[in-house]
């Protein structure tokens, strides 16, 4: 079955989506979605395949979904026979959903701030950069003690989908001005999911951090 | 306060917008020059600007874009011949937010040097960076500054690429803010493939990019266009927002020029030789 996957190159959600389907592998047919200029999330095409407008939708057989969470998990669970990124220990499982919501949640601060500052279209967030530099700070904190664990990643025991819906919010940070500097486990963290078989890359993506 | 602009910039073509952004009968506020302007769309489809006082600017829509100026203009906006050709295709790509002068977006727009590094495997390779000689002049007759007999190994030159091409350009700066590429069409490789870039200057730092694209390809969906269009520009608004100062020096020993940064050179000694000041780094005295 083709996996589909209504994109655009510069939604920070759609890349989300391409960094785990690259990570697992995975071929899937493009869609591009002229967002902007052309609004076409507005349009009633669109959104039949996607209530609220939300991008990016991906469509696997009779399964669309326009949720960024739910594609996350909808691939892990069905393409990812190892387990690896939506671990089947409750323990890790556990932590795994606490850090995806944290990094879909909160941290979205950072999307928003981006959204910002590249076509003054933050959504309904206030004040998106504090926002963000708070999530930020969060993150860091849990990156700092998982790092005297000797852990890398956001969740004991390797990468998981916390990592893969929080990197681009951190990574892509700098579209918004913010370069890491004070966030240094965040920038060695990009630097380690950066190295992980399958990763792809967006536009915004530092190349050296 | 607003400081008063010199007539290089005041009197010149700015674009404002994209004229599908302006619905009708809404008053749409937009940033130029560090001035306040509204822009109105009739049902007919006219579309009237004015300024903060209420005074009616000049209006010319071109290239899908609502062009105006704060001053009054000696000539006509710049022509693109291309555009009457009935094979070619218009697509409008939106406008781009960036911290920086609009004068940094030209001069960056001009820059072939930097495409092996920022736009790695689209716009060129690492392991071919070399920029042939070319030719720049200012053009005094008609107030632009070209850049001719441009070449460049592009492994994906545009979206309808099949493979490499040596690339070849011309590149016209028509007006300080406005620029423009001519770009040898993957489907035609006699023709070219017109690209401008119109920069609305909010402030002397803060721009807004409106790329439009006049392409002979028939066969690309006009969202791949715009959105290869807008991979490219991201991949520069980074290297544009750590650029510093942010403003641009016109000063010959601001920066270290070398030889593939003629066409910037050119550009710089025009802006000054016109007076331009509105985004142009000044260095304490």
């Amino acid at each position: 079955m083709t996996l589909v996957l209504h994109d655009w190159e510069l939604s920070a959600d759609a890349y989300r989506a391409r960094l785990l389907l690259g990570l697992l592998g995975l071929d899937y047919a493009k869609v591009p979605v002229d967002v902007i200029p052309g609004g076409e999330t507005e349009s009633p095409a669109f959104r039949k395949i996607s209530p609220s407008g939300t991008l990016p939708v991906l469509v696997d057989g009779d399964v669309v979904l326009s949720e960024i969470a739910a594609i996350l998990v909808h691939l892990a669970e069905t393409r990812d026979v190892a387990c690896t990124w939506l671990p089947c220990d409750r323990a890790r499982r556990a932590a795994c959903l606490q850090w995806l919501a944290f990094a879909l949640g909160p941290l979205r601060a950072s999307d928003a701030a981006r959204d910002t500052a590249m076509f003054e279209h933050g959504g309904p967030w206030r004040e998106p950069e504090v926002m963000a530099h708070r999530a930020l700070r969060v993150l860091e904190g849990r990156l700092i003690r998982q790092a005297l664990q000797g852990e890398p990643f956001l969740v004991e025991g390797g990468p998981t989908l916390a990592d893969v819906a929080a990197f681009p919010a951190v990574a892509l940070a700098v579209d918004w001005g913010e370069t890491l500097t004070a966030f240094p486990k965040a920038r060695l963290w990009t630097r380690t999911v950066r190295a992980l078989p399958g990763f792809v890359t967006t536009p915004g993506v530092p190349e050296f951090l | 306060m607003s400081l008063p602009l010199e007539p290089a910039v005041r009197d010149d073509w700015h674009v404002l917008c994209r004229l599908a952004d302006l619905a009708a009968h809404v008053p749409a506020g937009f940033r130029l020059l560090a001035h306040d302007v509204w822009a109105t769309r009739d049902a007919k489809g006219a579309v009237s600007v004015r300024s903060a006082d209420g005074r009616a600017l000049p209006v010319t829509l071109a290239y899908g874009h609502v062009f105006t100026s704060l001053g009054a203009p000696a000539r006509p906006l710049f022509a693109i011949d291309e555009v009457a050709e009935p094979d070619r295709r218009l697509a409008t790509c939106g406008a781009v937010r960036v911290r920086a002068s609009g004068l940094r977006l030209v001069e960056n727009f001009l820059d072939m040097a930097h495409f092996p590094f920022v736009h790695t495997d689209i716009l060129g390779v690492e392991e071919r960076p070399e920029v042939p000689r070319y030719d720049t002049e200012i053009r005094w007759d008609v107030d632009e500054v070209w850049a001719t007999n441009c070449r460049f190994w592009q492994p994906l030159a545009a979206a309808s690429s099949r493979g490499g091409q040596m690339s070849e350009y011309r590149y016209r700066v028509a007006s300080p803010f406005n620029v423009m590429l001519y770009k040898t069409a993957p489907p035609d490789p006699a023709r070219f493939d017109v690209i401008g870039l119109s920069i609305r200057a909010a402030e002397p730092d803060l721009s807004f990019a409106y790329a439009f694209l006049l392409l002979l390809d028939d066969a690309t969906p006009a969202t791949t266009l715009i959105h290869f269009q807008q991979t490219i520009f991201l991949q520069d608004r980074i290297i544009l927002e750590n650029q510093r100062p942010r403003l641009l020096p016109l000063s010959p020993k601001a920066e270290t020029p070398t030889r593939a940064d003629m066409s910037s050179v050119a550009y710089r000694r025009w802006l000054k030789a016109k007076g331009v000041r509105f985004g142009v780094f000044e260095a304490a005295p």
